[in-house]
């Protein structure tokens, strides 16, 4: 029981960075349906990144992994450019063009992957980056604590560097001009141009911001989940379940926080339950049932609380300075 | 204009022209602007006014002419230019972020440092306002307070980056009696001040009581410049209205009917705002008839058209049409009961711009016998039917019934809506602003089209904000102010000044 606890906050977290991304982007008004693709994109980066490392120094995966992240954020962020100057320069639809960057994203890297395993590593066209694994500590004494060790046990180091940067971002997005001159284009972009605010500077830097993010726990999922980049088996739509985090999580930070942690914690405790013996349904049935979860909770939230549930006002609206 | 030496004015702005495609929105206007004065431009829709007073804030540039501000020349590419000088405006629909609180809308933009600190600027707003004697609680959110409020919490955002030129866009067209009493009283007082203020209206009593001098714009062009205490509302009333041109129009004697519509104290009130759009307003219009709404732009006219056809809901009283109460009908049911509708915004809401003209032309029939065999629409009658109305009513376009409507120009877009219109063959035909943007060939073709549904016994509920397309047309004219008809009367009884007086509100309840 004590691994449902731990593996929630492992996977858990890197749900969560991903969804703060999603908030900045769409707090600034861009909606962001791209974040699948953003996560393949810095995982892709990040892995590619890591073995190169690996095998030029012979360091462990473990310490190569803050490099891998490194790298991930970049490679989110450069991925997630096309998207920005899509929706905030070119006017494009913002859904349309985070649909195309979800498909273009999964098509890339799995071309990419083979490509330079074959023409660059030489070592046969095979779609997988092998990363290794991620390094983890367990706090002693606490960690024996029946049921809530199991927030003690295990930890990745991945998922400090996660909080870290969560109240970072808590702290841009609610303390900041940044995150003030943001807000204030994602509910009424004519108010911020009429203050002096450059709308189209917010917006583009929140969508890289939001690449960056999505980079991060889309590197730190391939470390816990595969211990690889292969696209087949990366994009599992975690991405989506970090949108629904959000929109759960009512645009909020802490609310998605929530949100996440719920949703890691039904996926967890859904295999745990389907392993206890006496269980006779088929692990594939529990698993599917508590995998859409997730989706049915956000639905019914939406259902529920569609009123209270505010996104920002001008979500999805593109700003055009000459239009008054 | 009289020129002075430079120091006396801290704006001058000469020789401004400014075209629009199709229009001269202002040709050669100058004036000049004392430090410290209450200066008015007073105007009727498309006067001129606002498109001169953006100028002056950065949203446009002139084609022609010269800003001074202090005596020193400007060119302003953006708002942020203006308000680097000082220069600040209300707009008329507020650029406030509603879920922000008062505070954080003053700051934006003005933050100071890379964190936002709040607590100094509360404290900043809180001494201006007693400085100014304006409440306002630094700490609600925008959209609990009401919109006069929210009005002062602009005032606010000027005043935090020491504004010292202010101008107001129509600021008292969202508010109520008593609050544009207040509202005068916060302009007297920032005039004290030291603050100089323009302000946009067409409201003449706001002019006598508050401003020092008013520009009277016309069409584009300075008509004149008055000190306000010397000159009477309705001399002002007169030089903003002008003298209209009368086309030759036959018009027959009218041939009056049994009651096509009746409003029995209809009275509308927009969610979550505290000032009724409309008052209590009751009127018929017969067959045969002409009944003409004038009234001033925003005084509840557009949205009288809107309640009887159905977009507006949540209105209160009775509608009736050929002794039936439809205020409980859909739009479709209304439109099947004998209702035409020419609304004002042909693009948003008569036409879908990229369909094609027929698809437009058929769009009320389509669910019609005439037009469907099963679930299938029939192609050939559609455009059998749409050749028809092209040809009688003189829609020209590129491509006949094929164009889309995006490509037509103006004039025939409106004649392809009002041949829809009348072919429906309703009981009762509702025009809003028919000749919006139209030139006057266009302009006359379609008078006379309404004319002659007069003429055939149609009602007509005619509404303009036109007063020579009232004049030239009505058989009946009801004047709207500030939601409420305060003067029926039959066309041949009124002439364009006492009309004109009404429209202003200087005649009341007569």
């Amino acid at each position: 029981m004590n691994t449902v606890l731990s593996s929630t906050l492992a996977f858990g977290l890197p749900l969560f960075i991903i969804a703060i991304g999603g908030i900045f982007s769409e707090r600034s008004g861009v909606t962001n349906l791209a974040l699948e693709g953003f996560m393949g994109a810095g995982a892709f980066t990040g892995a590619l990144f890591a073995v190169i490392i690996m095998s030029k120094t012979g360091w462990s995966s473990a310490n190569v992994m803050w490099f891998a992240i490194l790298f991930a954020a970049l490679g989110g962020a450069i991925f997630s450019a096309i998207h920005a100057v899509l929706c905030v320069y070119l006017r494009a639809d913002m859904v349309i063009s985070g649909v195309v960057m979800n498909i273009l994203s999964t098509a890339l890297t799995a071309f990419l992957v083979t490509t330079i395993n074959e023409k660059a590593f030489k070592i046969g066209a095979t779609g997988k980056f092998h990363i290794g694994v991620a390094g983890k500590f367990t706090i002693p004494g606490i960690s024996k604590i029946p049921f809530l060790g199991g927030l003690f046990t295990d930890i990745y180091y991945y998922e400090l560097l996660i909080i870290v940067l969560a109240i970072i971002m808590y702290v841009l997005l609610y303390k900041t001009r940044y995150g003030l001159r943001l807000r204030a284009c994602g509910e009424f972009p004519q108010a911020a141009d009429s203050a002096g605010v450059n709308v189209y500077h917010i917006r583009f830097s929140a969508v890289l911001i939001s690449g960056a993010l999505s980079g991060i726990g889309g590197m730190c999922l391939a470390y816990y989940l595969i211990t690889q980049f292969d696209a087949n088996l990366f994009y599992l739509g975690y991405g989506y379940l970090s949108i629904s985090a959000l929109i759960f999580g009512s645009w909020k930070i802490l609310p998605t926080l929530g949100a996440c942690l719920l949703f890691s914690f039904v996926k967890y405790f859904a295999l745990w339950f389907a392993s206890l013996p006496g269980i006779n349904l088929s692990s594939v049935v529990t698993s599917t049932v508590f995998q859409a979860l997730p989706y049915i909770i956000t639905l019914v939230a939406l259902i529920f609380f569609s009123k209270s549930n505010a996104s920002p006002g001008a979500l999805g609206e593109i700003y055009d300075k000459g239009k008054r | 204009m009289e020129e002075k030496k430079n120091s006396e004015y801290i704006i001058e702005m000469k020789h401004i022209t400014k075209r629009f495609p199709g229009i001269v929105a202002n040709d050669d206007v100058s004036i000049s602007v004392k430090k410290g004065e209450i200066y008015a431009l007073l105007g009727e829709n498309g006067a001129g006014k606002s498109t001169l007073m953006s100028m002056l804030f950065g949203l446009y540039e002139p084609d022609e002419g010269e800003i001074y501000i202090r005596g020193e020349k400007v060119k302003f590419k953006s708002p942020n230019d203006a308000s680097a000088l000082g220069i600040g405006m209300v707009h008329q629909h507020f650029k406030l972020v509603e879920p922000f609180t008062v505070a954080e809308n003053v700051v934006l933009g003005m933050e100071g440092g890379m964190f936002v600190d709040l607590k100094t600027a509360s404290q900043k707003i809180t001494e201006l306002s007693k400085q100014y004697g304006l409440e306002v609680n630094p700490n609600d959110k925008i959209k609990d307070l009401p919109v006069c409020i929210r009005q002062r919490v602009e005032i606010f955002k000027m005043l935090y980056r020491d504004a010292e030129i202010l101008i107001f866009d129509e600021p008292t067209a969202v508010l109520t009696p008593q609050e544009i009493e207040m509202l005068l009283n916060i302009l007297e007082n920032l005039r004290k001040a030291g603050k100089t203020i323009l302000l946009i209206t067409h409201k003449l009593e706001e002019i006598k009581k508050v401003a020092d001098r008013c520009a009277i714009l016309r069409q584009g062009k300075l008509i004149d410049v008055v000190e306000t205490k010397d000159v009477s509302t309705s001399d002002m009333a007169s030089k903003m209205v002008g003298h209209t041109v009368l086309f030759n129009i036959d018009k027959k004697p009218i041939q009056i009917g049994k009651t096509v519509l009746s409003l029995k104290n209809v009275s509308y009130k927009k969610k979550g705002e505290s000032v009724y759009r409309v008052k209590d307003v009751s009127f018929d219009v017969h067959e045969g008839e002409v009944f003409a709404i004038a009234g001033v732009s925003g005084n509840g006219q557009m949205e009288i058209a809107d309640i009887i056809s159905g977009i507006i809901k949540g209105a209160t009283g009775n509608i009736i049409l050929d002794g039936e109460e439809i205020s409980t009908l859909t739009i479709d049911e209304r439109i099947k009961k004998g209702i035409s509708y020419v609304p004002e915004d042909r693009h948003a809401v008569a036409l879908v711009l990229d369909e094609s003209l027929e698809n437009n032309i058929a769009l009320k029939k389509m669910d019609t016998v005439q037009f469907l065999k099963g679930l299938f629409l029939k192609k050939s009658e559609i455009s059998k039917y749409s050749d028809m109305i092209i040809d009688k009513y003189d829609v020209r376009s590129g491509q006949g019934r094929s164009t889309i409507v995006r490509s037509m120009s103006g004039g025939n877009q409106q004649k392809a809506i009002i041949g829809r219109e009348i072919e429906l063959d309703a009981k009762l035909l509702i025009f809003v602003q028919p000749t919006r943007g139209l030139d006057v060939g266009a302009i006359e073709n379609i008078w006379k089209l309404i004319l002659k549904e007069r003429d055939r016994g149609k009602a007509v509920l005619l509404i303009s904000l036109e007063l020579d397309e009232i004049m030239n047309l009505a058989d009946t004219v009801g004047v709207i102010y500030n939601g409420h008809i305060d003067k029926i009367a039959k066309r041949s009884d009124l002439d364009e000044m006492t009309i004109g007086a009404y429209m202003m509100g200087v005649k009341a309840n007569g």
